[in-house]
């Protein structure tokens, strides 16, 4: 816990460690084990000093804890569409978050005064002093700890829940392959929910989740655990479903300011402590409908005299840490601000390229594009080999073996191409256990098969118009040997071979939809990372023009050597 | 099929027309948009003047952008509404997916067209009619590419297929709801393609009794 302790201030620990050996002190020699002070005991210590001081520095107050006591209100915001967290009945504020700021002024002895805070405002009115503490439905990860100072133990902790009907076998995030999994865009989640193989489809807000999932578009959606809370207050939506897994747990906190805030936030801390032990965040929680599996834990985990203490909240052993969130800048994070700048001033243009500056988006995008290069040339390989394969099975003289082929290529031309990638790879992932490369390798096999069989049939079809040219050749002419006639073919279909071919790679970013890790899902999950859209998805879009255009001239230069070379022969 | 699939309810078949319907009415809203965006470029690359080469760089543009990429481009950057004339109009996924497929079907209409035309100025009408078979073709392959949809949400014919799936725990059941959905794609587009053959059959057999017939008003002694 020094990441607390360097900022907090060496002079509120040394106090807390002060009233440690006053406690020792007054428990005498007689006692040979040194009992910890009670986090209530520290409390009304500081307190005490705390209006001692206020009685003669009202005018000037030291800090923020100072000029609370001195207003006699704490100034405290609360989301107000947020239930049961926070939210407005009426015109007044309700939920748990609001029941616990309100325990809090109880706890201090001053009046509670709510401000309506969002989540993109909510740190910044503390910094601006407008409000003294936030209750806002707050993950505490370590960039916002750079910004606020949280207060720990947490008051809650929310996890992904992944929702379903009843009657969808789920039950971890293993089992989540080849399953379609309704997402908001931006989630945290969305990668780990990607990197198992589910099928994200991308919404907008929570709110259209659910009603997807009332509509039967989706089957499965995903959010925050605490969102889900009062739907499944309501007995007709827990009839009808149920959580499948969760995952990611984060940490909930209230949050102080920075400046000023160092007495406040350990005050809090030692509330908080008290809140937990003695179930006060646990009956308000279920007082309000909110999920309380986190908060029983706490209270046995606060009960625990090692816990119980005036510096149990300084303790890792008590306290859970912030969610890592800090995001290492690029090595030409520094370029592409420049070219940002120069976009804005010079062109009007406003880009917002935070993908190609943070570390773990752009990572994501290297793999993404290193994927599309293999899935692009695999399904190029695939689709050229299919079509060398069907079209002579379906050149074959013995009806037994062309058959089954054209009865398979009928069966590819009438099935959407998306339906046909998700038979084969429902298939793999029932016989191998799903990995990125597994996806990868069903998209090739899959495309392969699609566009090549359009393209075998193609060749045999150039087969039987050569094979009636010589049927009509008159007696004594020289025929085709069996063996050069399907390279004449393949010269003959050369123009339809190069169309799905570039149908091929055209179709290559369907594979996301399974689960394959292409430049299409390496976006979708960058914008975990990033709150803009436009950029990414202009970015996606101009790579795969590009990348169809670059194999259309490549084709062209390919058919173009190959008629040199018939001429010149 | 009830063998394999126990629980198969009596609503999937509904359920699944009634998605495949929807994605007809994207493809037939994508071609109507496709028309009126590729006959004029048809009619502009049909000209005898360099301006002619400008609709030809327009459809290798379009035909280079993969439907798939467009349809999550348009999703994540078109509004939820707009506003025409005043009057709020709400853009659907629905129409978001149709506007996906534009490109290709204002393309294949752009090329198609101005072959046709060609055909029509050398008086080969049975050429320049062959557009009416290739729209129609076109038209199908459309209705298999909204199949797409799905990734965005659509309740179309593939995500009731893949919503049914989901609910079986075992292989061989989600493979039989496959099928099944294999089946009756294949059955009414295969019907479809046999229709533009048959189309294509007709318009040949109008064409040459036209002139036969033209040919004989014309000599007035053609059996002799």
């Amino acid at each position: 816990m020094l990441w607390c302790v360097s900022r907090r201030g060496w002079a509120l620990l040394a106090s807390l460690l002060l009233l440690l050996l006053a406690s020792l002190i007054t428990t005498g020699p007689a006692c040979a084990v040194p009992v910890a002070p009670t986090p209530d005991a520290a409390l009304a210590q500081i307190l005490a000093t705390v209006r001692h001081e206020a009685a003669t520095s009202c005018a000037q107050p030291a800090d923020r804890l100072e000029a609370i006591i001195c207003a006699g209100t704490i100034r405290v915001g609360v989301r107000e569409n947020y239930p049961p967290f926070g939210f407005l009945q009426g015109s007044r504020h309700s939920g748990f978050e609001v029941a616990v700021a309100q325990r809090i002024a109880q706890a201090l002895g001053v009046t509670l005064s709510l401000v309506t805070v969002t989540p993109a405002d909510r740190i910044a009115l503390l910094a601006e002093d407008r409000i003294d503490l936030t209750i806002a439905t707050m993950g505490d990860t370590t960039l916002r700890d750079t910004q606020a100072r949280f207060i720990r133990p947490h008051y809650y902790a929310s996890d992904t829940a992944v929702v379903g009907p009843r009657a969808v076998p789920l039950t971890k995030l293993a089992g989540a392959a080849g399953h379609t999994i309704c997402v908001t865009v931006g989630d945290s989640s969305n990668p780990d929910l990607s990197a198992a193989g589910a099928r994200l489809l991308l919404f907008s807000s929570p709110q259209q989740l659910i009603d997807e999932l009332h509509s039967g578009v989706c089957s499965l959606i995903a959010q925050d655990n605490s969102y889900f809370a009062r739907y499944f207050a309501d007995p007709t939506f827990s009839a009808l479903y149920d959580t499948k897994f969760t995952i990611d747990a984060l940490p909930w906190g209230m949050a102080v300011p920075e400046a000023g805030g160092e007495r406040l936030a350990i005050v809090l801390s030692l509330i908080s402590e008290i809140f937990q032990r003695d179930g006060i965040f646990l009956t308000l929680a279920e007082a309000n409908d909110v999920p309380a599996n986190f908060l029983a834990q706490q209270r046995a985990v606060w009960r625990r005299p090692d816990c119980d203490t005036a510096t149990g909240f300084e303790s890792r052993r008590c306290v859970l840490p912030p969610r890592p969130s800090d995001m290492a800048q690029t090595r030409f994070a520094g370029a592409i601000t420049a070219i940002e700048s120069w976009t804005a001033d010079h062109l009007g243009i406003r880009l917002s390229l935070d993908i190609l500056k943070l570390q773990p988006a752009w990572d994501l995008i290297r793999t993404g594009l290193r994927n599309s290069v293999i899935l692009i040339l695999g399904t190029l390989t695939a689709t050229f080999c299919f079509a060398l394969l069907i079209g002579r099975a379906l050149s074959m003289h013995s009806a037994l073996c062309r058959w089954p082929v054209r009865g398979l290529v009928m069966l590819l031309q009438s099935t959407p191409p998306v339906l046909s990638l998700v038979i084969v790879a429902s298939a793999a992932n029932a016989v191998f256990t799903f990995s990125a490369a597994l996806a990868l390798a069903a998209a090739i096999l899959a495309l392969g098969l699609i566009n090549g069989g359009n393209a075998g049939q193609a060749i045999a079809e150039a087969v039987a118009t050569l094979r009636a040219e010589d049927a009509a050749k008159p007696p004594g002419h020289p025929r085709l040997a069996e063996g050069t006639l399907f390279t004449h073919a393949l010269r003959r279909s050369i123009t339809q071979i190069i169309a799905f071919l570039i149908n091929a790679t055209k179709a290559t970013p369907i594979a996301s939809f399974i689960g394959a890790p292409e430049l299409l899902n390496a976006l979708t999950d960058s914008t975990s990372f990033s709150s803009d859209r436009d950029t990414t998805y202009w970015l996606l879009l101009v790579f795969y023009v590009a990348v169809v255009l670059a194999v259309v001239g490549l084709c062209r230069i390919l058919r173009n050597q190959l008629e040199r070379r018939i001429a010149a022969s | 099929m009830i063998h394999i699939l126990p629980h198969l309810p009596a609503t999937f078949l509904p359920a699944l027309l009634a998605g495949m319907s929807r994605d007809f009415a994207m493809a037939g809203m994508a071609l109507g948009m496709g028309l009126a965006v590729g006959l004029p470029l048809a009619w502009v690359g049909s000209l005898r003047n360099p301006i002619r080469l400008v609709p030809n760089a327009v459809v290798q543009l379009l035909r280079a952008a993969p439907t798939f990429v467009v349809m999550f481009f348009l999703i994540n950057i078109l509004p939820h509404q707009v506003h025409v004339l005043g009057v709020p109009v709400r853009i659907t996924r629905e129409f978001t997916v149709a506007l996906s497929l534009v490109p290709y079907s204002a393309s294949i209409v752009a090329e198609n067209g101005a072959e046709a035309w060609r055909q029509w100025r050398l008086g080969s009408e049975l050429a320049a009619l062959l557009f009416l078979p290739n729209l129609a073709r076109s038209y199908f392959v459309l209705v298999m590419s909204s199949g797409s949809a799905a990734a965005i949400g659509v309740k179309e014919g593939i995500s009731v297929i893949l919503h049914q799936a989901d609910r079986y725990p075992d292989i061989g059941d989600q493979l039989g709801v496959f099928a099944i959905g294999v089946f009756v794609y294949g059955l009414i587009l295969q019907t479809g393609f046999f229709g533009v053959m048959e189309l294509r059959r007709r318009l040949a057999g109008f064409v040459v009794k036209r002139r036969a017939e033209a040919w004989s008003a014309g000599s007035g002694d053609y059996d002799g």
